[in-house]
């Protein structure tokens, strides 16, 4: 794979990086070719990270419009064959940490990956002033300019990289009963500016009338001085507000942040689909160039604020198989009878390795014995503590690695 | 070293006979342009001065491979006054730091330490009277007898390769050094890439390669293709002389070694030079 970016772009790129930073240690780098529609040859690139618990994960999805350049390399015409290289974030963020200076300096960046020496090379190429920056590109437009038109310091990084199963997520966002879509303004960023950095887990609870949001604290962990903070917000300040299932939903913050900022930075609108506590979130941010994914667990937890779940969510007690117990919400909670049959979804990234999707019906008794500390459920990955064992095969798995039974802790 | 707090004696007050017990006597209104460019040379705690009537050489060595020296001309001194030709002598240049920034070392404007250094010879401290805002301390600290500083036989003739560049792109490019890497490898060429820095660190490798035509590089003056290692240990304390300095010239002569040069502008906007001398590291050959 081969890819150039130009100046702008690789300021975006830097803050992709940033953001999946959040969330966990390892990055996926995942050059591929698909896209809503399996006839539509669209090149893209796919970069993805999950943190340790599998209880977040990440994906900004860049198409080939995003780059000045784009190829998969000779050997690649079915995307099966292009590699899928693991990274770790450590070691690129150095690259990106001051996006000022690269907003400044960078001319562009070209990214490849190379099979046989098992290395990821990023390159910048920096202009020295701005007077030449405007020779440059008139030397650019010119045909048959010289391509490498280099006036100021070249830096070359090369990673060694991990081959890896691609790591995707599986999420049925158009299911859901709740959507929501915080506009193109600073409205979820300047929301959750009120709670602490140290803040955990919020707590967004949503009713047709009305959304808010407040500080999470565990049960029995009450301490007088937790400054509890709630902000509701009206339906009118979203572009979109479609409760379906009243519900109250607490999460990660800290891995949302980093969400957050990119959509601000980029003046863009973010659209959150959820469901009853128990199921995932998904934050997402999209414009014609890229789309970027949050999904983030969800805790259970029965005891929360009241009559919090609806009637028509399902009972608590069928670890698997709620088929029977369907809310009207939708397929949502189909049971696992017909995989195939699972509409094509928007959130869906598309699998190369075809693996089996699942939906999560909610969790019950096997998530009751799991202690307060680790209550977070709706568990990505195949990824529960070992108290589960027994469980673990009845617990539903959103998003899988084909060939992985191993988890990575 | 001992400290005297006096109130009553400014230092111009001192009286002309007292002045010939000393072979040296240096003064400066700014106690900082002496102070700061010692900074960037304070790597290790002893520094060996050698003044003669040119000016003030202070040199600080690590492990027989590197050297730096500050040079500080006479020019540079309100006063400098040398009774011998040569005037040598070592002292803990931590100690020294300390005492010339006595006075906290604050950046007020329009408020600075004066100094006057002064030196007797040989088994004789060195005598420090530093006044601010009407107060003086008199410092003495115990000079030791001065080891020979390594003559790493650097001359022009030899020098293979050559470039000067503004510190403003080096200064990036040290900033952003991989440090998990073991050495710093420099390769210097008449052909591409030019002038490239190297690192080999955990993660991985990087290059910044400095183009020979563009407004960085003042001087391009390269003959053969050079690649040699240096201890990115070693080279560390260089980024406090680079940090001060507006312009770097990069030599390397036929065998190896490296030598750096800062031209560093002080307060008063006068020129004083450092220099860096750093052996490569043994393990790798010349290409």
């Amino acid at each position: 794979m081969n890819c150039v970016l130009e100046g702008n772009c690789v300021k975006a790129f830097g803050r992709a990086i940033h953001a999946l930073s959040r969330i966990g240690e390892e990055l996926w780098l995942d050059p591929m070719v698909g896209g809503p529609a399996a006839s539509l040859l669209v090149l893209q690139l796919a970069l993805r990270s999950v943190n340790a618990a599998h209880s977040a994960y990440a994906c900004f999805l860049f198409s080939q419009l995003f780059f000045q350049h784009y190829s998969l390399g000779s050997a690649s015409e079915q995307g099966n064959e292009t590699v899928k290289c693991k990274l770790v974030i450590k070691s690129l963020l150095p690259l990106f940490r001051c996006l000022t200076s690269i907003e400044r300096n960078v001319e562009r960046c070209q990214i490849s990956i190379s099979t046989p020496s098992d290395r990821v090379t990023i390159q910048f190429f920096c202009r020295h002033d701005a007077v030449l920056h405007i020779v440059n590109t008139w030397w650019q437009c010119a045909p048959n300019s010289p391509s490498a038109f280099v006036i100021g310091i070249t830096k070359t990084h090369s990673f060694r990289f991990q081959e890896s199963e691609a790591l995707q997520a599986v999420f049925a966002s158009h299911s859901c009963p709740n959507v929501l879509q915080a506009p193109a303004s600073r409205l979820l960023s300047d929301t959750v500016m009120h709670f602490p950095v140290s803040q955990e887990e919020i707590t967004l609870s949503v009713t047709p009338l009305r959304l808010s949001l407040r500080n999470h604290y565990e049960r029995g962990n009450v301490h007088m001085k937790i400054i509890n903070t709630e902000i509701s917000l009206p339906p009118d300040e979203f572009d979109a507000f479609q409760v379906g299932v009243d519900s109250d939903i607490t999460f990660c913050l800290k891995e949302l942040r980093g969400l957050l900022s990119f959509a601000e930075s980029h003046c863009l609108p973010v659209s959150v689909h959820f469901g009853a506590a128990g199921k995932p979130v998904c934050f997402s941010v999209d414009n014609l160039v890229l789309k970027a994914t949050v999904v983030l667990a969800t805790l259970i937890d029965s005891e929360s604020g009241g009559p919090s779940q609806s009637p028509e969510t399902p009972a608590p007690t069928t670890p698997r198989c709620a088929g029977a117990a369907a809310p009207p919400v939708g397929s949502y909670d189909a049971g696992n009878s017909k995989p195939q049959d699972f509409p094509a979804v928007t959130e869906l990234i598309a699998s190369s390795q075809g693996s089996p999707i699942i939906n999560p019906p909610a969790l019950g008794q096997p998530c009751a014995a799991i202690s307060a500390s680790t209550m977070i459920c709706s568990l990505l990955f195949r990824a529960l503590s070992s108290e589960q064992e027994d469980a673990a095969d009845d617990l539903p798995v959103l998003a899988s690695r084909s060939d992985t039974e191993e988890e990575e802790d | 070293m001992c400290l005297h707090f006096s109130t009553t004696m400014p230092l111009s007050t001192q009286s002309q006979a007292q002045d010939e017990q000393y072979v040296l006597v240096a003064s400066l209104d700014n106690a900082r342009n002496l102070s700061n460019i010692l900074k960037a040379i304070s790597f290790k705690d002893h520094a060996i001065f050698s003044a003669t009537t040119n000016g003030l050489k202070v040199t600080v060595e690590d492990s027989k491979c590197l050297q730096a020296n500050a040079f500080i001309q006479a020019e540079i001194f309100q006063e400098f006054t040398i009774r011998e030709d040569l005037v040598g002598f070592q002292v803990t240049l931590t100690v020294l730091l300390d005492c010339l920034n006595i006075f906290g070392g604050s950046t007020a404007p329009g408020v600075s330490t004066a100094l006057r250094m002064c030196y007797r010879g040989y088994g004789y401290p060195l005598t420090l009277f530093l006044e601010e805002g009407g107060v003086v301390t008199v410092c003495k600290i115990k000079t030791q007898e001065p080891e020979e500083p390594i003559d790493f036989e650097f001359c022009s003739s030899n020098v293979t390769n050559k470039v000067i560049l503004q510190s403003e792109s080096l200064k990036e490019a040290f900033s952003e050094l991989d440090m998990t890497s073991e050495v710093l490898q420099i390769t210097m060429s008449p052909s591409q890439p030019y002038f490239r820095l190297s690192t080999f660190g955990n993660s991985g490798n990087a290059h910044y390669d400095y183009p020979k035509d563009s407004d960085m590089m003042e001087l391009f003056r390269c003959t053969k293709t050079q690649i040699n290692r240096y201890k990115m240990s070693l080279l560390k304390p260089t980024t406090k002389a680079l940090a001060l300095s507006c312009k770097v010239s990069v030599r390397i002569d036929n065998r190896g070694i490296l030598s750096l040069q800062y031209m560093v502008r002080n307060d008063d906007g006068q020129i004083c030079f450092v220099e860096y001398y750093c052996c490569p590291d043994e393990e790798t050959d010349d290409e």
